[in-house]
């Protein structure tokens, strides 16, 4: 009787261990250029200390990435990104978190490249968003890559953008993330 | 007693089940690693000058800043009446100084600079910054920057005339500033100026202190007010020049400016009580006395050109 018991318990440890088979990351890559001109290299920026979190069971994903590691090409415009459009001391971050959906566990197992895609919400600037948008799901050996090209619009996110500097950019700003995990 | 565990087990698994569903965001939000290990302080001044003097702000890693500091004639000279009028308050006044200069980051922490100004006075100088203001993994409250620059004189002015050497002075100063919060940023600045040799040669001192102060307030996000306040504490009083009769300079530095920033460009634009163009003729060799009539307006206009690629395409 006490041996059923304890099995029982060790099965259901072992369900719970597989259940929260989480994966989290430091490794997120986040570019964008909100210039409506691409080439223009001063309006380039990236971070490279987004942080993310998998749950595989559930297909469950989040992203944060602080809005002060973005750094420009022109020092200048980085200053103003934080101080005059995303106000990075009131609103230090932005965050995502939703579903992957085509998603499956053996996908993690096998190296390959995946066409999946994601959606749920988006918080930049303090406005939550509704999100949707492929991904490209890249499994080699032991790391996955999650890439997702996405558009935001500034105007929604409640950022002021002033009328001399609107005709610069983007209606929609492309961003560029690459996410990868170390599965092991 | 098999049934209470059997209920034991389903009730864990249930539990199990709900704690999955917290959110995921929670646990990201709370895992130190995707908090900003050093908060640094960003924009305690809107440009890299707080008026006059040097602010510990600092161009950009690979980037390069073009500035143009003007300063026009005194505004209201006195016993001139309407000439001051037709001068357009030393808009007009035909004595102006222009100040250019260029600064480039090699480094983050480290600006090169060079500027030209008046009569072949030329300068150049590094900047350093010792320590930076910042909050999280360590806590520093104020930002150190070390200013370090060289001041010649390739006029043909009466008494540099020797040796080159004698053309030269120096100025070091210490920009200890801090941002209060968002809005409110207040700099130190105590300054040493040795000159290789003593203006006029007669009677005077080779190394001149000075303490002063800056400050700026936002009042939205694209403009400020700054103030800036200078006390020179020694040499200035019973000079003699060349001809052997008495100079004073006056000690004090007063300036009140506001900044403009337009997007591309910062403009400052300032009243200040002494037009020389070069921070060591202001610190050292102010013969404005503190009258409104006297002060002039100036403007410095800088634009910074991203140089080196930082950001790196995928």
């Amino acid at each position: 009787m006490k041996k059923i018991i304890l099995l029982a318990f060790t099965f259901i440890f072992m369900m719970n261990l597989l259940n929260a088979q989480t994966y989290k990351t430091r490794d997120g890559y986040v570019y964008f250029n909100p210039n409506k001109d691409l080439t223009h290299k001063d309006y380039e920026a990236a971070s490279k200390e987004g942080t993310g979190i998998l749950k595989v069971e559930t297909s469950e994903v989040a992203f944060l990435v602080p809005m002060k590691t973005f750094h420009f090409n022109n020092a200048l415009l980085e200053e103003h990104f934080n101080e005059n459009y995303l106000e990075s001391n009131k609103f230090p971050d932005a965050r995502f978190s939703g579903k992957l959906i085509g998603f499956t566990k053996d996908q993690l197992t096998k190296d390959g490249v995946y066409n999946i895609s994601s959606e749920g919400k988006v918080t930049m600037h303090g406005v939550t968003k509704d999100f949707k948008a492929p991904v490209k799901l890249e499994v080699k050996g032991k790391v996955a890559t999650f890439y997702c090209h996405f558009t935001i619009k500034a105007e929604e996110h409640g950022i002021n953008i002033p009328g001399l500097v609107k005709p610069k950019l983007a209606d929609l700003t492309p961003i560029d993330a690459t996410i990868k995990f170390q599965l092991n | 007693m098999k049934k209470i565990v059997l209920y034991l087990i389903v009730a864990c698994c249930f539990l199990v089940k709900a704690s999955a569903q917290d959110d995921l965001l929670k646990d990201l939000v709370k895992d130190d690693s995707a908090k900003v290990k050093h908060d640094f302080a960003t924009a305690t001044f809107k440009s890299t000058r707080v008026i006059n003097m040097q602010s510990v702000e600092m161009t950009g890693a690979g980037n390069l800043q073009f500035m143009i500091s003007h300063r026009f004639g005194q505004i209201w000279k006195e016993g001139k009446g309407w000439t001051n009028v037709a001068q357009l308050f030393g808009l007009n006044a035909g004595a102006a100084n222009t100040y250019m200069s260029f600064e480039y980051a090699p480094k983050s922490w480290l600006n090169l600079g060079f500027a030209a100004t008046g009569n072949a006075q030329l300068e150049s100088w590094a900047k350093f910054r010792l320590v930076r203001q910042q909050s999280g993994a360590k806590n520093v409250p104020v930002t150190v920057v070390l200013f370090s620059s060289l001041h010649f004189d390739g006029s043909d002015g009466p008494s540099p005339d020797d040796y080159a050497w004698n053309r030269f002075s120096y100025l070091n100063q210490l920009l200890i500033g801090r941002k209060f919060n968002d809005k409110f940023s207040l700099q130190l600045i105590p300054s040493f100026i040795h000159y290789n040799i003593v203006p006029y040669g007669i009677n005077n001192t080779n190394n001149v202190f000075s303490i002063g102060i800056g400050g700026r307030y936002k009042l939205t996000h694209k403009t400020a007010i700054s103030l800036e306040y200078a006390r020179q504490l020694n040499g200035y009083k019973d000079l003699l020049d060349e001809s052997a009769s008495a100079v004073n300079y006056v000690p004090d530095l007063v300036s009140i400016g506001y900044d403009w920033d337009t997007g591309g460009h910062i403009f400052q634009f300032f009243f200040t009580s002494s037009n020389a163009a070069t921070n060591i003729a202001q610190l050292a060799q102010n013969t404005n006395d503190l009258r409104l009539g006297n002060f002039s307006l100036g403007f410095n206009l800088n634009r910074s050109y991203g140089i080196k690629k930082v950001v790196n395409t995928p």
